[in-house]
Protein backbone atom coordinates (compact mmCIF):
# COMPACT_ATOMS: atom_id res chain seq x y z
CA UNK A 1 0.00 0.00 0.00
CA UNK A 2 1.16 3.30 -1.14
CA UNK A 3 2.91 5.52 2.34
CA UNK A 4 0.21 7.94 1.73
CA UNK A 5 -2.51 5.77 1.70
CA UNK A 6 -1.24 3.78 4.59
CA UNK A 7 -0.88 6.30 7.15
CA UNK A 8 -4.47 8.01 6.45
CA UNK A 9 -5.92 4.76 7.05
CA UNK A 10 -4.00 3.84 10.14
CA UNK A 11 -4.71 7.86 11.33
CA UNK A 12 -8.11 6.91 10.92
CA UNK A 13 -8.66 3.53 12.50
CA UNK A 14 -6.51 4.30 15.51
CA UNK A 15 -8.57 7.82 16.29
CA UNK A 16 -12.38 5.76 15.63
CA UNK A 17 -13.93 6.84 18.71
CA UNK A 18 -16.03 3.27 18.17
CA UNK A 19 -12.26 1.80 18.61
CA UNK A 20 -10.51 -0.17 16.13
CA UNK A 21 -12.52 -3.11 15.50
CA UNK A 22 -15.46 -0.99 14.95
CA UNK A 23 -13.74 1.14 12.57
CA UNK A 24 -12.17 -1.81 10.54
CA UNK A 25 -15.43 -3.27 10.32
CA UNK A 26 -16.35 0.17 8.68
CA UNK A 27 -13.59 0.92 6.76
CA UNK A 28 -13.32 0.64 2.97
CA UNK A 29 -9.95 1.34 2.21
CA UNK A 30 -9.31 -2.24 3.55
CA UNK A 31 -9.82 -5.04 0.55
CA UNK A 32 -10.30 -8.70 1.21
CA UNK A 33 -7.02 -9.68 3.36
CA UNK A 34 -8.25 -6.86 5.76
CA UNK A 35 -5.91 -5.52 7.87
CA UNK A 36 -3.69 -8.65 8.52
CA UNK A 37 -2.79 -7.99 4.85
CA UNK A 38 -1.12 -4.83 5.90
CA UNK A 39 0.11 -5.17 10.01
CA UNK A 40 1.44 -8.02 10.90
CA UNK A 41 0.34 -10.02 14.04
CA UNK A 42 1.19 -13.36 15.47
CA UNK A 43 0.22 -15.69 18.21
CA UNK A 44 1.03 -13.41 20.84
CA UNK A 45 -0.85 -9.93 19.24
CA UNK A 46 -3.50 -10.10 16.35
CA UNK A 47 -3.02 -6.75 13.80
CA UNK A 48 -6.18 -5.74 15.22
CA UNK A 49 -4.61 -6.02 18.88
CA UNK A 50 -1.21 -4.11 17.78
CA UNK A 51 -3.27 -0.76 16.47
CA UNK A 52 -5.28 -1.30 19.81
CA UNK A 53 -2.11 -0.21 21.52
CA UNK A 54 -1.54 2.75 19.94
CA UNK A 55 -5.30 3.59 19.73
CA UNK A 56 -4.94 3.42 23.98
CA UNK A 57 -1.84 5.55 23.83
CA UNK A 58 -3.33 8.58 21.76
CA UNK A 59 -6.45 8.84 23.61
CA UNK A 60 -4.81 8.45 26.86
CA UNK A 61 -2.10 10.62 26.59
CA UNK A 62 -4.33 13.46 25.20
CA UNK A 63 -6.61 12.36 27.96
CA UNK A 64 -3.84 12.87 30.81
CA UNK A 65 -3.17 16.52 29.11
CA UNK A 66 -6.50 17.35 29.77
CA UNK A 67 -7.18 16.64 32.79
CA UNK A 68 -3.92 18.20 34.25
CA UNK A 69 -5.23 21.31 32.04
CA UNK A 70 -8.72 21.20 33.41
CA UNK A 71 -8.41 20.21 37.04
CA UNK A 72 -11.53 21.84 38.11
CA UNK A 73 -13.95 20.49 34.93
CA UNK A 74 -12.41 17.25 35.69
CA UNK A 75 -13.73 17.34 39.75
CA UNK A 76 -16.83 18.93 38.64
CA UNK A 77 -17.42 16.21 35.56
CA UNK A 78 -15.97 13.21 37.39
CA UNK A 79 -13.75 10.80 35.60
CA UNK A 80 -16.95 8.64 33.38
CA UNK A 81 -18.08 12.03 32.67
CA UNK A 82 -14.81 13.68 31.76
CA UNK A 83 -13.45 11.00 29.82
CA UNK A 84 -16.87 10.92 27.85
CA UNK A 85 -16.51 14.81 26.98
CA UNK A 86 -12.81 14.05 25.80
CA UNK A 87 -13.88 11.12 23.46
CA UNK A 88 -16.40 14.08 21.59
CA UNK A 89 -13.92 16.45 21.94
CA UNK A 90 -11.13 14.78 20.40
CA UNK A 91 -13.56 14.21 17.38
CA UNK A 92 -14.38 17.65 16.99
CA UNK A 93 -11.50 19.09 17.60
CA UNK A 94 -8.79 16.44 16.77
CA UNK A 95 -4.66 17.82 17.57
CA UNK A 96 -3.25 19.81 14.68
CA UNK A 97 -0.38 21.19 16.81
CA UNK A 98 2.78 20.08 16.97
CA UNK A 99 2.72 20.70 20.68
CA UNK A 100 -0.34 19.33 23.37
CA UNK A 101 0.17 22.60 24.80
CA UNK A 102 -2.92 23.21 22.32
CA UNK A 103 -5.05 20.44 22.63
CA UNK A 104 -7.04 21.98 24.88
CA UNK A 105 -7.71 25.25 23.01
CA UNK A 106 -11.42 24.47 21.94
CA UNK A 107 -12.38 22.19 25.20
CA UNK A 108 -14.53 25.59 26.74
CA UNK A 109 -16.47 26.05 23.33
CA UNK A 110 -17.05 22.58 22.95
CA UNK A 111 -19.08 22.55 26.43
CA UNK A 112 -20.93 25.50 25.74
CA UNK A 113 -23.28 23.40 23.15
CA UNK A 114 -22.57 20.11 24.85
CA UNK A 115 -25.38 18.18 27.32
CA UNK A 116 -22.67 17.51 29.97
CA UNK A 117 -23.48 21.87 30.34
CA UNK A 118 -27.11 21.07 31.11
CA UNK A 119 -26.31 19.78 34.91
CA UNK A 120 -23.46 22.33 34.89
CA UNK A 121 -24.32 25.33 32.85
CA UNK A 122 -20.94 27.11 34.39
CA UNK A 123 -18.79 24.34 32.94
CA UNK A 124 -18.03 26.12 29.85
CA UNK A 125 -16.59 29.54 31.73
CA UNK A 126 -14.59 27.13 34.27
CA UNK A 127 -13.31 25.88 31.34
CA UNK A 128 -12.35 29.00 29.93
CA UNK A 129 -10.61 30.27 32.86
CA UNK A 130 -8.84 26.69 33.50
CA UNK A 131 -7.55 27.39 29.71
CA UNK A 132 -6.40 31.43 30.20
CA UNK A 133 -4.62 29.78 32.87
CA UNK A 134 -2.37 27.59 30.94
CA UNK A 135 -1.83 29.91 28.13
CA UNK A 136 -1.16 33.20 30.27
CA UNK A 137 1.26 30.94 32.41
CA UNK A 138 3.05 30.47 28.84
CA UNK A 139 2.29 33.57 27.12
CA UNK A 140 4.65 36.17 26.28
CA UNK A 141 7.53 37.61 28.72
CA UNK A 142 7.28 41.35 29.81
CA UNK A 143 9.58 43.11 32.73
CA UNK A 144 7.25 44.21 35.40
CA UNK A 145 7.23 48.28 35.96
CA UNK A 146 9.44 49.18 39.00
CA UNK A 147 7.11 52.04 40.79
CA UNK A 148 10.18 53.98 41.11
CA UNK A 149 9.77 54.64 37.23
CA UNK A 150 6.52 55.66 37.88
CA UNK A 151 8.20 57.88 40.46
CA UNK A 152 10.41 59.86 38.03
CA UNK A 153 8.13 60.41 35.69
CA UNK A 154 7.20 64.34 35.53
CA UNK A 155 4.16 65.68 36.68
CA UNK A 156 3.45 67.38 33.12
CA UNK A 157 4.12 64.15 31.55
CA UNK A 158 1.60 61.85 33.03
CA UNK A 159 -1.44 63.09 31.28
CA UNK A 160 0.04 61.42 27.89
CA UNK A 161 1.46 58.25 29.64
CA UNK A 162 0.19 55.02 28.44
CA UNK A 163 0.17 52.17 30.38
CA UNK A 164 1.36 49.03 29.36
CA UNK A 165 -0.90 45.77 30.59
CA UNK A 166 1.88 43.01 30.79
CA UNK A 167 1.33 40.97 27.55
CA UNK A 168 0.78 37.67 29.19
CA UNK A 169 -2.39 38.89 31.27
CA UNK A 170 -6.18 38.46 29.80
CA UNK A 171 -9.50 39.47 30.75
CA UNK A 172 -12.43 37.07 30.46
CA UNK A 173 -15.92 38.20 30.14
CA UNK A 174 -17.92 35.06 31.85
CA UNK A 175 -21.68 34.52 32.49
CA UNK A 176 -20.63 32.35 35.65
CA UNK A 177 -18.82 33.62 38.67
CA UNK A 178 -16.24 30.92 38.66
CA UNK A 179 -13.19 31.99 40.06
CA UNK A 180 -14.36 30.48 43.88
CA UNK A 181 -14.80 26.74 42.33
CA UNK A 182 -11.44 26.68 40.96
CA UNK A 183 -10.19 28.25 43.79
CA UNK A 184 -11.67 25.68 45.79
CA UNK A 185 -10.50 22.67 43.53
CA UNK A 186 -6.73 23.90 43.54
CA UNK A 187 -6.96 24.58 47.19
CA UNK A 188 -8.20 20.82 47.22
CA UNK A 189 -11.39 22.16 49.46
CA UNK A 190 -15.00 21.28 48.65
CA UNK A 191 -16.53 23.11 45.48
CA UNK A 192 -19.86 24.88 45.38
CA UNK A 193 -21.56 25.30 41.94
CA UNK A 194 -20.79 28.53 40.53
CA UNK A 195 -23.76 31.48 40.82
CA UNK A 196 -24.89 33.20 37.60
CA UNK A 197 -24.07 37.23 36.90
CA UNK A 198 -21.83 38.04 34.53
CA UNK A 199 -18.13 38.89 35.84
CA UNK A 200 -14.81 40.01 34.30
CA UNK A 201 -12.04 37.89 35.29
CA UNK A 202 -8.23 39.29 35.17
CA UNK A 203 -5.80 36.23 34.65
CA UNK A 204 -2.47 37.36 34.88
CA UNK A 205 1.69 36.03 35.66
CA UNK A 206 4.06 37.12 38.18
CA UNK A 207 7.13 35.57 38.82
CA UNK A 208 6.30 32.32 36.97
CA UNK A 209 3.01 31.98 38.92
CA UNK A 210 -0.52 32.28 37.50
CA UNK A 211 -3.13 34.74 39.17
CA UNK A 212 -6.55 35.41 38.47
CA UNK A 213 -9.50 37.52 40.15
CA UNK A 214 -13.08 38.88 39.60
CA UNK A 215 -12.43 42.54 38.56
CA UNK A 216 -14.76 45.01 39.93
CA UNK A 217 -16.52 47.08 37.34
CA UNK A 218 -14.28 50.46 37.65
CA UNK A 219 -10.77 48.61 37.71
CA UNK A 220 -12.11 46.38 34.52
CA UNK A 221 -12.86 49.76 32.14
CA UNK A 222 -9.43 50.77 33.58
CA UNK A 223 -7.73 47.86 32.19
CA UNK A 224 -9.44 47.46 29.40
CA UNK A 225 -8.80 51.09 28.34
CA UNK A 226 -5.49 50.85 29.30
CA UNK A 227 -4.87 47.69 27.50
CA UNK A 228 -6.57 49.52 24.10
CA UNK A 229 -3.83 52.12 24.51
CA UNK A 230 -5.81 54.76 26.28
CA UNK A 231 -3.46 57.64 27.84
CA UNK A 232 -3.28 58.04 31.25
CA UNK A 233 -5.52 60.92 31.56
CA UNK A 234 -8.28 59.25 29.73
CA UNK A 235 -8.35 56.82 31.85
CA UNK A 236 -8.53 59.39 34.72
CA UNK A 237 -11.52 60.41 32.42
CA UNK A 238 -13.20 57.22 32.25
CA UNK A 239 -12.72 55.99 36.09
CA UNK A 240 -14.26 59.47 37.08
CA UNK A 241 -16.77 59.38 34.78
CA UNK A 242 -18.64 56.63 36.96
CA UNK A 243 -21.68 58.15 38.92
CA UNK A 244 -20.84 56.12 41.79
CA UNK A 245 -17.46 57.40 42.26
CA UNK A 246 -17.01 60.09 44.82
CA UNK A 247 -12.95 60.41 44.90
CA UNK A 248 -11.42 59.47 41.61
CA UNK A 249 -8.19 60.02 42.59
CA UNK A 250 -8.53 57.83 45.23
CA UNK A 251 -9.51 55.18 43.14
CA UNK A 252 -6.78 56.24 40.69
CA UNK A 253 -4.19 55.87 43.39
CA UNK A 254 -5.45 52.26 44.55
CA UNK A 255 -5.93 50.60 40.92
CA UNK A 256 -2.11 51.88 40.52
CA UNK A 257 -0.64 50.65 43.50
CA UNK A 258 -2.32 47.32 43.05
CA UNK A 259 -1.54 46.83 39.11
CA UNK A 260 2.41 47.08 40.55
CA UNK A 261 2.07 45.02 43.50
CA UNK A 262 0.79 42.25 41.31
CA UNK A 263 3.16 42.60 38.50
CA UNK A 264 0.62 43.28 35.93
CA UNK A 265 2.14 46.49 34.11
CA UNK A 266 5.19 46.27 31.83
CA UNK A 267 8.13 48.20 31.11
CA UNK A 268 7.93 49.72 27.62
CA UNK A 269 10.74 51.72 25.23
CA UNK A 270 8.04 53.04 23.57
CA UNK A 271 8.64 56.43 22.62
CA UNK A 272 4.85 58.14 24.14
CA UNK A 273 5.05 56.17 27.73
CA UNK A 274 7.26 55.94 30.49
CA UNK A 275 10.57 55.91 28.55
CA UNK A 276 10.04 59.51 27.98
CA UNK A 277 9.40 59.84 31.60
CA UNK B 1 28.89 13.14 9.04
CA UNK B 2 30.78 11.70 11.70
CA UNK B 3 30.39 10.88 15.09
CA UNK B 4 33.35 13.16 15.41
CA UNK B 5 31.56 16.29 14.21
CA UNK B 6 29.80 16.55 17.56
CA UNK B 7 31.31 16.46 21.02
CA UNK B 8 31.29 13.85 23.51
CA UNK B 9 28.90 15.45 26.05
CA UNK B 10 29.18 12.67 28.23
CA UNK B 11 26.14 11.33 30.51
CA UNK B 12 23.58 13.23 31.22
CA UNK B 13 19.64 13.06 31.73
CA UNK B 14 16.23 14.35 30.14
CA UNK B 15 15.01 17.69 32.01
CA UNK B 16 11.60 17.33 33.31
CA UNK B 17 8.80 19.73 34.78
CA UNK B 18 9.46 18.10 37.83
CA UNK B 19 12.97 18.72 38.62
CA UNK B 20 13.35 22.42 37.31
CA UNK B 21 13.84 24.10 40.75
CA UNK B 22 16.39 21.40 42.25
CA UNK B 23 18.64 21.69 38.70
CA UNK B 24 18.22 25.72 38.76
CA UNK B 25 19.17 25.81 42.22
CA UNK B 26 21.50 23.20 43.24
CA UNK B 27 23.32 22.82 39.89
CA UNK B 28 23.67 18.77 40.55
CA UNK B 29 26.73 17.08 39.14
CA UNK B 30 25.31 15.85 35.78
CA UNK B 31 27.04 16.28 32.62
CA UNK B 32 24.22 17.81 29.94
CA UNK B 33 20.49 18.21 29.56
CA UNK B 34 18.28 17.02 26.86
CA UNK B 35 14.76 19.02 26.50
CA UNK B 36 12.04 18.19 24.50
CA UNK B 37 11.79 20.93 21.74
CA UNK B 38 8.03 21.88 21.69
CA UNK B 39 8.07 22.26 25.48
CA UNK B 40 9.84 25.37 24.77
CA UNK B 41 8.28 26.25 21.59
CA UNK B 42 5.97 29.00 23.64
CA UNK B 43 5.79 32.53 23.31
CA UNK B 44 7.42 32.55 27.35
CA UNK B 45 7.02 32.32 30.80
CA UNK B 46 8.87 29.61 33.14
CA UNK B 47 9.93 27.01 30.34
CA UNK B 48 12.25 29.63 28.45
CA UNK B 49 12.89 30.88 31.69
CA UNK B 50 14.15 27.75 33.35
CA UNK B 51 16.22 26.74 30.25
CA UNK B 52 17.95 30.23 29.97
CA UNK B 53 19.17 28.95 33.82
CA UNK B 54 19.89 25.45 32.77
CA UNK B 55 21.74 26.26 29.68
CA UNK B 56 24.33 28.59 31.70
CA UNK B 57 25.66 26.05 33.61
CA UNK B 58 25.41 22.92 31.02
CA UNK B 59 25.30 21.71 27.62
CA UNK B 60 21.48 21.22 26.04
CA UNK B 61 20.71 18.52 23.30
CA UNK B 62 17.33 19.56 22.01
CA UNK B 63 15.00 16.64 21.43
CA UNK B 64 11.94 16.68 19.95
CA UNK B 65 8.22 14.70 19.00
CA UNK B 66 6.85 16.19 16.88
CA UNK B 67 8.82 16.99 13.30
CA UNK B 68 7.50 13.93 11.88
CA UNK B 69 9.65 12.99 9.79
CA UNK B 70 7.98 9.87 8.34
CA UNK B 71 4.32 11.30 7.77
CA UNK B 72 3.77 12.09 3.74
CA UNK B 73 2.22 15.85 4.83
CA UNK B 74 4.15 18.61 3.88
CA UNK B 75 6.88 19.60 6.64
CA UNK B 76 5.34 22.16 8.62
CA UNK B 77 7.62 25.26 8.07
CA UNK B 78 6.29 26.72 10.99
CA UNK B 79 7.23 24.29 13.15
CA UNK B 80 11.02 24.20 11.63
CA UNK B 81 10.89 27.84 11.76
CA UNK B 82 10.74 27.74 15.23
CA UNK B 83 12.75 24.78 15.93
CA UNK B 84 15.61 26.80 13.95
CA UNK B 85 15.01 30.40 16.30
CA UNK B 86 15.11 27.92 19.52
CA UNK B 87 17.98 26.14 18.56
CA UNK B 88 19.50 30.07 17.65
CA UNK B 89 18.92 31.06 20.96
CA UNK B 90 19.61 27.73 23.08
CA UNK B 91 22.56 26.86 21.01
CA UNK B 92 21.88 22.69 21.80
CA UNK B 93 25.08 20.68 20.96
CA UNK B 94 22.27 18.85 18.36
CA UNK B 95 18.72 18.18 17.69
CA UNK B 96 17.53 15.32 17.30
CA UNK B 97 13.67 13.55 16.98
CA UNK B 98 12.49 10.43 15.63
CA UNK B 99 12.28 7.84 12.71
CA UNK B 100 8.86 7.99 13.13
CA UNK B 101 5.36 9.45 11.74
CA UNK B 102 3.07 11.55 14.15
CA UNK B 103 -0.10 12.71 12.61
CA UNK B 104 -2.09 12.25 9.21
CA UNK B 105 -3.76 14.61 6.93
CA UNK B 106 -2.80 17.96 8.76
CA UNK B 107 -3.71 16.61 12.87
CA UNK B 108 -2.01 15.21 14.96
CA UNK B 109 -1.55 11.46 16.69
CA UNK B 110 0.56 12.98 19.44
CA UNK B 111 2.83 9.26 18.72
CA UNK B 112 5.75 8.03 17.40
CA UNK B 113 4.45 5.83 14.87
CA UNK B 114 6.68 3.01 12.99
CA UNK B 115 7.31 3.49 9.06
CA UNK B 116 7.13 0.43 6.27
CA UNK B 117 10.62 -0.44 5.79
CA UNK B 118 10.62 0.06 2.17
CA UNK B 119 12.40 2.07 -0.71
CA UNK B 120 9.94 4.09 -1.16
CA UNK B 121 10.04 5.03 2.60
CA UNK B 122 13.59 5.02 2.30
CA UNK B 123 13.34 8.12 -0.72
CA UNK B 124 10.36 9.97 1.20
CA UNK B 125 12.46 10.14 4.81
CA UNK B 126 15.82 11.01 3.41
CA UNK B 127 14.00 13.47 0.97
CA UNK B 128 12.31 15.23 4.29
CA UNK B 129 15.38 14.79 6.35
CA UNK B 130 17.69 16.71 4.11
CA UNK B 131 15.07 19.38 4.23
CA UNK B 132 15.05 20.12 7.91
CA UNK B 133 18.77 19.78 7.83
CA UNK B 134 19.06 22.24 5.02
CA UNK B 135 16.50 25.06 7.33
CA UNK B 136 18.20 23.95 10.24
CA UNK B 137 21.83 24.19 8.55
CA UNK B 138 23.14 21.42 10.45
CA UNK B 139 23.33 17.69 10.56
CA UNK B 140 20.47 16.27 12.72
CA UNK B 141 19.73 12.82 14.66
CA UNK B 142 17.23 10.33 14.03
CA UNK B 143 16.05 7.99 16.68
CA UNK B 144 14.81 4.61 16.48
CA UNK B 145 11.26 4.24 18.08
CA UNK B 146 9.68 1.76 20.45
CA UNK B 147 7.19 -0.18 17.96
CA UNK B 148 3.82 -2.54 18.72
CA UNK B 149 3.30 -3.18 14.64
CA UNK B 150 4.95 -3.84 11.68
CA UNK B 151 4.26 -4.29 8.28
CA UNK B 152 3.57 -6.86 5.95
CA UNK B 153 4.86 -4.38 2.74
CA UNK B 154 8.03 -4.11 4.71
CA UNK B 155 11.25 -5.45 2.20
CA UNK B 156 13.97 -4.96 5.03
CA UNK B 157 14.51 -5.05 8.49
CA UNK B 158 14.63 -2.16 10.72
CA UNK B 159 18.37 -1.58 11.17
CA UNK B 160 18.91 -1.78 7.23
CA UNK B 161 16.14 0.43 6.79
CA UNK B 162 17.67 2.98 9.20
CA UNK B 163 21.39 2.48 8.53
CA UNK B 164 20.03 3.12 4.89
CA UNK B 165 18.50 6.53 5.55
CA UNK B 166 21.05 7.91 8.22
CA UNK B 167 23.22 6.96 5.01
CA UNK B 168 21.63 8.79 2.04
CA UNK B 169 20.50 11.67 4.47
CA UNK B 170 23.92 12.04 5.66
CA UNK B 171 22.67 12.08 9.18
CA UNK B 172 23.22 11.26 13.12
CA UNK B 173 21.23 8.12 15.18
CA UNK B 174 20.46 8.44 18.15
CA UNK B 175 19.88 5.20 19.44
CA UNK B 176 17.61 4.44 22.00
CA UNK B 177 18.94 0.87 23.54
CA UNK B 178 15.58 0.34 25.40
CA UNK B 179 13.69 1.33 22.27
CA UNK B 180 15.77 -1.73 19.99
CA UNK B 181 14.73 -4.25 23.69
CA UNK B 182 11.46 -3.47 23.01
CA UNK B 183 10.88 -3.20 19.40
CA UNK B 184 12.49 -6.66 19.86
CA UNK B 185 10.36 -8.55 21.80
CA UNK B 186 7.59 -6.76 20.26
CA UNK B 187 8.89 -8.24 16.58
CA UNK B 188 10.39 -11.13 17.84
CA UNK B 189 14.00 -9.61 16.40
CA UNK B 190 17.30 -10.29 17.72
CA UNK B 191 18.65 -7.26 19.28
CA UNK B 192 21.85 -8.06 19.29
CA UNK B 193 22.00 -7.94 15.51
CA UNK B 194 20.35 -4.68 15.49
CA UNK B 195 23.30 -3.34 17.34
CA UNK B 196 26.07 -4.71 15.98
CA UNK B 197 24.67 -3.93 12.38
CA UNK B 198 24.37 -0.44 13.31
CA UNK B 199 26.64 2.09 11.30
CA UNK B 200 29.43 3.25 14.19
CA UNK B 201 30.42 5.83 12.94
CA UNK B 202 27.00 7.69 13.26
CA UNK B 203 25.89 7.04 16.45
CA UNK B 204 26.14 10.17 18.10
CA UNK B 205 24.07 9.43 21.38
CA UNK B 206 22.22 6.76 22.97
CA UNK B 207 18.95 6.76 25.03
CA UNK B 208 17.88 4.66 28.45
CA UNK B 209 15.25 4.03 29.95
CA UNK B 210 12.61 1.68 31.93
CA UNK B 211 9.67 -0.04 29.93
CA UNK B 212 6.45 -2.07 31.35
CA UNK B 213 5.52 -5.57 30.60
CA UNK B 214 2.23 -6.35 29.63
CA UNK B 215 3.16 -10.03 28.96
CA UNK B 216 2.33 -9.87 25.29
CA UNK B 217 4.61 -6.83 24.67
CA UNK B 218 6.49 -4.38 25.94
CA UNK B 219 5.53 -1.13 26.40
CA UNK B 220 7.84 1.92 26.11
CA UNK B 221 6.73 3.47 28.92
CA UNK B 222 9.70 5.52 30.46
CA UNK B 223 8.40 4.72 33.91
CA UNK B 224 10.38 2.10 35.23
CA UNK B 225 14.52 1.97 35.96
CA UNK B 226 16.49 1.10 33.47
CA UNK B 227 15.90 -3.11 33.22
CA UNK B 228 19.51 -5.38 33.60
CA UNK B 229 18.99 -6.74 30.12
CA UNK B 230 18.90 -3.20 28.72
CA UNK B 231 22.08 -2.64 30.41
CA UNK B 232 23.36 -5.69 29.24
CA UNK B 233 22.61 -4.19 25.07
CA UNK B 234 24.14 -0.97 26.43
CA UNK B 235 26.98 -2.86 27.49
CA UNK B 236 27.62 -4.65 24.02
CA UNK B 237 26.49 -1.21 22.28
CA UNK B 238 29.47 0.51 24.27
CA UNK B 239 31.86 -2.18 23.12
CA UNK B 240 31.19 -1.76 19.84
CA UNK B 241 30.80 1.79 19.32
CA UNK B 242 33.15 2.98 22.25
CA UNK B 243 32.50 6.43 23.71
CA UNK B 244 29.37 8.01 22.79
CA UNK B 245 26.85 10.45 24.90
CA UNK B 246 24.30 8.78 26.77
CA UNK B 247 20.74 9.67 28.03
CA UNK B 248 18.70 8.91 30.91
CA UNK B 249 15.05 9.35 29.97
CA UNK B 250 12.23 9.20 32.66
CA UNK B 251 8.33 10.68 32.12
CA UNK B 252 6.20 8.89 34.23
CA UNK B 253 6.44 8.09 37.67
CA UNK B 254 9.46 10.71 37.76
CA UNK B 255 11.63 10.12 41.03
CA UNK B 256 13.91 11.76 42.60
CA UNK B 257 16.51 13.73 40.87
CA UNK B 258 19.15 11.83 42.51
CA UNK B 259 17.96 8.68 41.02
CA UNK B 260 18.25 9.73 37.40
CA UNK B 261 22.22 11.16 38.45
CA UNK B 262 22.68 7.79 39.99
CA UNK B 263 21.62 5.93 36.32
CA UNK B 264 23.62 8.78 34.03
CA UNK B 265 26.68 7.77 36.63
CA UNK B 266 25.94 3.53 36.11
CA UNK B 267 25.73 4.10 32.34
CA UNK B 268 29.19 6.04 32.77
CA UNK B 269 30.90 3.11 34.93
CA UNK B 270 29.63 0.70 32.50
CA UNK B 271 31.45 2.30 29.91
CA UNK B 272 34.62 2.64 31.92
CA UNK B 273 34.71 -1.00 32.74
CA UNK B 274 33.90 -2.32 29.51
CA UNK B 275 35.95 -0.25 28.06
CA UNK B 276 38.97 -1.27 30.67
CA UNK B 277 38.34 -4.97 29.81
CA UNK B 278 38.05 -4.62 26.38
CA UNK B 279 41.58 -3.52 26.64
CA UNK B 280 42.53 -6.30 28.60
CA UNK B 281 40.98 -8.35 26.41
CA UNK B 282 42.84 -6.88 23.49
CA UNK B 283 46.52 -6.65 25.73
CA UNK B 284 45.73 -10.91 26.99
CA UNK B 285 45.39 -11.54 22.81
CA UNK B 286 48.19 -9.81 21.62
CA UNK B 287 50.15 -11.24 24.90
CA UNK B 288 48.65 -15.05 23.58
CA UNK B 289 49.80 -14.26 20.38
CA UNK B 290 53.14 -13.74 21.39
CA UNK B 291 53.46 -16.57 23.81
CA UNK B 292 52.28 -18.46 21.05
CA UNK B 293 54.91 -17.15 18.33
CA UNK B 294 58.17 -16.55 20.46
CA UNK B 295 57.11 -19.40 23.39
CA UNK B 296 57.37 -16.55 25.98
CA UNK B 297 54.88 -14.37 28.10
CA UNK B 298 54.98 -11.14 26.35
CA UNK B 299 55.44 -8.21 28.93
CA UNK B 300 52.55 -6.62 30.83
CA UNK B 301 51.00 -3.37 29.92
CA UNK B 302 52.79 -1.64 32.76
CA UNK B 303 55.86 -2.81 32.02
CA UNK B 304 55.19 -1.55 28.00
CA UNK B 305 54.42 1.91 29.88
Amino acid sequence: MQLKKLESLLYRLITAPSGVAGAIAAERELDAGGLDAIVLGDDRLSAEARLDIYADMYFYRLLDVLKEDFPATLRVLGDDNFHNLVTGYLLEYPPTEPSVFYCGRHLSAFLRGHRLRDGAPFLADLAALERASVEVFHGPDAAALEPDSLRAIAPADWPGLELRIHPSAQILALDWQVSELLRAVEERRPWNPAQPGAVKVLVWRCNARVFYRDLEKTEADALGAASRGATFAQICDLVAARADNRDPVATINRLLARWLSDGLLARTSRPCDLARG
Amino acid sequence: MKRSDFPMLGYGVGLRRQHYSHVLETRPKVDWFEVISENFMVAGGRAPEVLEGVRANYPIVMHGVSMSIGSTDPLSRSYLRQLRDLARRFEPAWISDHLCWTGAGGRNLHDLLPIPYTEEAIRQVVARIRQVQDTLERPILIENVSSYMAFADSTMTEWEFISAVAAEADCGILLDINNIFVSAFNHRFDADEYVDAMPAERVVQYHLAGHSDHGTYLLDTHDHPVRDEVWALYERAARRFGAVSALVEWDDNIPEFTQLAQTADRARTIFATTVQTAEQDSLKNRDDDATEKTGKPALSADHRA
